[in-house]
């Protein structure tokens, strides 16, 4: 088994501010298991959710739909920058093999173009809302479908760093140290 | 499952081992986790009202207490409906899986016994879910329908318990993927010898 050092061993710092990260483990992260998967779960179920609430708040005129709809995604927007941070980490440790690389940079790209979309669709959301909390303007209707259908992209592209690619697992990982990829 | 069963399926398989390129069951599980982790966090939320009051007011935020409520009912439903999917299309992928033998997790199980603990755990959180649905139904419409705090502290407490089996059920999953490489095409090329590299361009 190849040892790895510590990612970053700060030893210029004053004594009292050195610090190193934990060694790499067989994911190649400093902890355990990936995190941005899981905090994606939060920005992919949210927006969803609330683009069908919307939905069916339109058709069956139940306007308590709306509030869900906008506190599902005014969550999706708080998480969207967790899962960045996390997303941004693992990328930086994820040594992607050639094949890999164009669909994380898609991947890396659409993800911080929807933090801003997510963020102005909030925004938009907000002034709606504090206008009159139960109706919807059609362009807004439209807009959250484009978001819906972006944010399926952007699942597929993740899909595909780890379900194809195999990015920080186990087997990916071992042959990328070994020089076999 | 067994290599001589899965031949039946023929060259309907690819080199992942599935009909398709990506999984069905990690997507829905997005589904499921967001919908209900989230769901619980608006009844607890909505129980701890007069305490964020002030904040939400200082961020100018309106909110409605039986907004929040409103919250909490339609995410767990929504995941309860879900989740359906999400044990079938995981139940489908699982007879689909060939793990390596004699690779250890970090939890020092092999692949069968956290498939067996995954699949089995799948139905039992189901069964959880609509419960937690079911029981979130009953205090909404029956039990609490006039009441200020629609949730019950037992409620949010048996909440916080089943996101807790779902982070063990989560991990057994993450498992199966990242550390015995099931249904992930460049582990399971790896595992022929063949170059992800070239075949994956």
């Amino acid at each position: 088994m190849l040892k790895i050092p510590p990612l970053l061993t700060l030893t210029w710092f004053p004594p009292v501010m050195q610090f190193s990260l934990p060694p790499l483990n067989d994911h190649n992260l400093p902890y355990p298991d990936t995190m941005h998967p899981i905090v994606v779960h939060f920005v992919i179920a949210m927006a969803l959710f609330a683009v069908l609430c919307d939905a069916i708040a339109l058709f069956t005129k139940n306007t308590r739909l709306y509030e869900v709809s906008w506190w599902n995604l005014f969550f999706a927007t708080l998480s969207i920058f967790i899962a960045i941070i996390f997303g941004q980490i693992e990328a930086g440790l994820a040594e992607p093999y050639d094949a890999a690389v164009p669909v994380l940079n898609a991947h890396t790209v659409l993800g911080w173009s929807l933090s801003a979309i997510l963020a102005g669709m909030t925004a938009w959301r907000f002034i709606l809302r504090s206008r009159d909390p139960g109706k919807l303007p059609i362009p807004y209707l439209g807009a959250g479908l484009v978001l819906a259908a972006l944010v399926c992209v952007q699942v597929y592209l993740g899909d595909k760093l780890v379900w194809v690619y195999g990015l920080h697992t186990v087997p990916v990982v071992e042959a990328i140290r070994k020089g076999v990829l | 499952m067994n290599p001589e069963l899965l031949e039946q399926l023929g060259p309907q398989l690819g080199p992942n081992g599935l009909p398709y390129s990506i999984p069905i069951h990690p997507n829905l599980v997005h589904i499921t986790l967001g919908l209900f982790i989230i769901g619980i966090a608006f009844d607890f939320a909505g129980a701890f009202f007069p305490l964020e009051k002030s904040i939400l007011k200082m961020l100018s935020l309106t909110a409605v207490r039986s907004n929040f409520f409103d919250v909490g009912w339609y995410n767990v439903l929504a995941s309860a409906i879900v989740t359906f999917f999400t044990v079938a299309a995981g139940f489908y992928e699982i007879m689909l899986a060939t793990p390596e033998p004699g690779v250890k997790s970090a939890w020092g199980l092999e692949a069968m016994p956290t498939m067996l603990l995954h699949g089995v755990g799948g139905v039992f959180l189901l069964a959880i879910i609509v419960g937690m649905a079911v029981w979130r139904g009953f205090q909404r419409f029956a039990w609490r329908k006039d009441m200020g705090r629609q949730v019950q502290w037992s409620y949010l407490l048996a909440g916080v318990a089943v996101l807790g089996i779902m982070f063990v059920h989560g991990t057994l999953g993450a498992q199966l993927a990242a550390e015995f490489g099931v249904h992930i095409t460049a582990d399971e090329l790896l595992r022929t010898g063949q170059d992800p590299n070239l075949l994956l361009k």
